[in-house]
């Protein structure tokens, strides 16, 4: 009996699911080196910003203006105001990021429901949300979202978020619904039906993880536009309120000439930031796309 | 409204799809009931209906394109006026079905495990230790060797014929009065198709459900079948038990598929085919006989301008009067009745 047990575990299966990313991420070495230099980054800004008084680092001291870096104590040295760059680029980051996740959760979350409805049922539903998604993309995006921050009375954190999702769910409604559109009439989903299993259990237990692959390279990669989107807004003063600091504010003090050419230290640090941010979900995004892929694989 | 035998009735139900805003019958005004622990064969060539006539049972086409009309009773219900939140209640339930390829009507990503579940969730108050309890006495039931192992896998690690036993292991789940399958074997190899039309066989003398069995494979209805409904172009053309059907088949149609199964016994010769293929739905004659084009050589009057379903035994009912008339081509013919 025991020796029976012993040859029933012998058995070869292809690669599933995380296995393949791993093995995906073991070929492509600039892609794990992101993937752990982006994790641990985050997770130490958070951890770090957590431990920062804020009130303190913004609070104006003239007496140490352009302080230059490493004098007095100020690591990145400070800005005209005389706040340290060092306590303003953590903190900053910290916001941008959690902006960031929180505009591409929100955002996906609201595309793929409708992606996945849209597909599923089609005909009618499908073309109507289509027409009004057609018609949300001929809009230029970027005037409304500086207009909608204009005129909107009390402006902060959370509005910013909400402006930036209610356009960025587009594009991914549109990738799920063509998505669902062919995976919705697999025969699964028939199969699914003949048991009485009722629409939404389908949509959103049957066919929703079939998409999986195709949506963890979405999130990535929105992750990082997002990222770029915010600093974008921030940079032109469109974005958050310099009371806030993010990276974009930070990299926005480059617009005075004076700080551009002579006092490096308050734009590059944070500028250098996002362009690390970026490039290293991009390249993280790309290797998960390659493992979505049979024929891109390189593991 | 079923009669004291009757499982199943479906009476002048016609499934129309719509093909450039005009709809087209797939399948046209069938009448057909099935009886309690009855095996009842559907044949016919590919695009005859059958499939269609199937999935209008169990209401899987959406009202977008497809238009159905007439009735189906089961249970005193009629199922082709029910809605999605009805029909939810009865399919799994009361109807089971099989399908053609197991590979692609396994959900890839759920184990086997949760498919079987899926059932039993929503038509049973059982709670998830019976739940399970009864995964594994479902796919011990349907003959997979290590029951405990297979309910922990995903689709892609089983075989076709393992694939198979838990697409029947799904539908039987809940125990239902009907089974439909829908040539259930084709995906398979013959020595596993042999192992599941003897599954089938045994699970239904001991639930005692009925089964609609489509199938083009003849050998199978010989096999399996109680009765036989040979379908041509939408139509039922002719219905008669297993038997009769295999001894005396009337409709040119029917003989000419009896005909066209490779005869180990002759050595020599060509296989014998149908003239032709099935008409699209689209250019389909819905005027006269409908398999009239098939068999040219035989004389149009022959065929009524309107063919009924005539009783001609007890049981055994043909469409058309052509038969009366038909000889295969080459033959000698007329008047052999």
């Amino acid at each position: 009996m025991e020796q029976k047990n012993d040859v029933v575990k012998v058995e070869s299966t292809p690669p599933t699911g995380i296995q393949v990313v791993i093995r995906e991420f073991r070929k492509d070495k600039l892609a794990l080196f992101s993937f752990i230099g982006i994790t641990l980054l985050i997770i130490a800004i958070l951890i770090m910003s957590a431990f920062m008084n804020q009130d303190e680092i913004l609070r104006i001291k003239l007496l140490e203006r352009f302080t230059e870096p490493g004098v007095n104590g100020y690591i990145l040295g400070a800005d005209e105001a005389g706040r340290d760059m060092y306590g303003q680029l953590i903190i900053g980051a910290k916001n941008s990021i959690l902006i960031a996740i929180a505009i591409t959760l929100i955002a996906n979350a609201l595309g793929i429901a409708l992606g996945i409805i849209m597909g599923y049922y089609g005909g009618f539903i499908d073309n109507l949300f289509m027409r009004i998604i057609d018609f949300l993309m001929t809009l230029p995006t970027l005037m409304i979202i500086i207009v909608l921050v204009t005129i909107i009375p009390k402006y902060g954190v959370f509005e910013l978020i909400l402006i930036l999702s209610a356009f960025q769910w587009i594009s991914t409604a549109r990738l799920v619904r063509s998505k669902a559109l062919s995976e919705g009439r697999r025969d699964y989903v028939s199969a699914s039906k003949t048991m009485g299993t009722s629409d939404f259990a389908i949509m959103f237990k049957g066919i929703l993880p079939n998409l999986s692959s195709l949506l963890i390279v979405e999130l990535t990669l929105n992750f990082a536009g997002n990222v770029g989107i915010e600093t974008g807004l921030s940079f032109l003063g469109f974005g958050l309120p310099p009371s806030t600091p993010s990276l974009g504010t930070l990299v926005s003090y480059a617009t005075n000439p004076v700080v551009l050419s002579t006092k490096w230290w308050i734009w590059l640090p944070a500028s250098l930031l996002i362009l690390v941010l970026m490039l290293g979900i991009n390249y993280v995004g790309q290797a998960l796309r390659r493992a979505a892929d049979a024929k891109q694989r390189l593991g | 409204m079923n009669t004291a035998n009757d499982l199943l009735t479906i009476r002048n139900l016609t499934t129309s799809f719509r093909i450039k805003d005009t709809y087209h019958a797939a399948v046209d005004d069938v009448s057909l009931s099935l009886n309690k622990n009855e095996v009842l064969a559907i044949v016919g060539e590919s695009g005859c209906g059958k499939s269609t006539l199937a999935t209008t049972v169990v209401g899987l086409h959406n009202e977008v394109n497809t238009k159905v009309s007439g009735d189906i009773f089961y249970n005193n219900q009629n199922l082709a006026k029910l809605n999605e939140q009805q029909f939810n209640n009865l399919r799994g339930n009361d109807i089971g079905f099989i399908f053609q390829d197991p590979l692609s009507a396994l959900n890839p990503l759920m184990r086997i495990s949760e498919q079987i579940e899926e059932g039993l969730i929503y038509h049973t108050k059982f709670t998830k230790q019976q739940r399970s309890e009864r995964v594994l006495e479902l796919l011990n039931h349907v003959g997979i060797a290590n029951p405990k192992r297979v309910a922990r896998q995903f689709p892609h690690q089983l075989s076709g014929g393992m694939r198979q036993r838990v697409m029947i292991a799904i539908a039987l789940s809940c125990k239902p009065a009907i089974l439909i399958a829908d040539e259930p074997t084709t995906a398979l190899d013959v020595t596993i198709q042999a192992q599941i039309l003897d599954l089938l066989k045994t699970l239904q003398t001991e639930t005692e459900a009925g089964i609609i069995l489509i199938t083009h494979d003849l050998g199978v209805v010989a096999e399996m079948a109680d009765r036989v409904v040979v379908m041509y172009a939408g139509e039922v053309v002719e219905e008669a038990p297993v038997k009769e059907l295999f001894n005396n088949p009337k409709h040119p149609y029917t003989r000419s598929l009896l005909n066209s199964i490779p005869q180990t016994h002759s050595e020599n010769e060509r296989l014998e085919v149908i003239q032709g293929m099935v008409p699209s739905l689209i250019n389909l004659p819905r005027e006269g006989c409908r398999f009239s084009g098939r068999i040219p050589w035989i004389d149009a009057s022959s065929h009524e301008t309107k063919p009924q379903l005539h009783e001609i035994a007890p049981g055994h009912f043909v469409r058309c009067t052509c038969w009366k008339h038909f000889h295969f081509e080459g033959e000698e013919g007329g008047g052999t009745v």
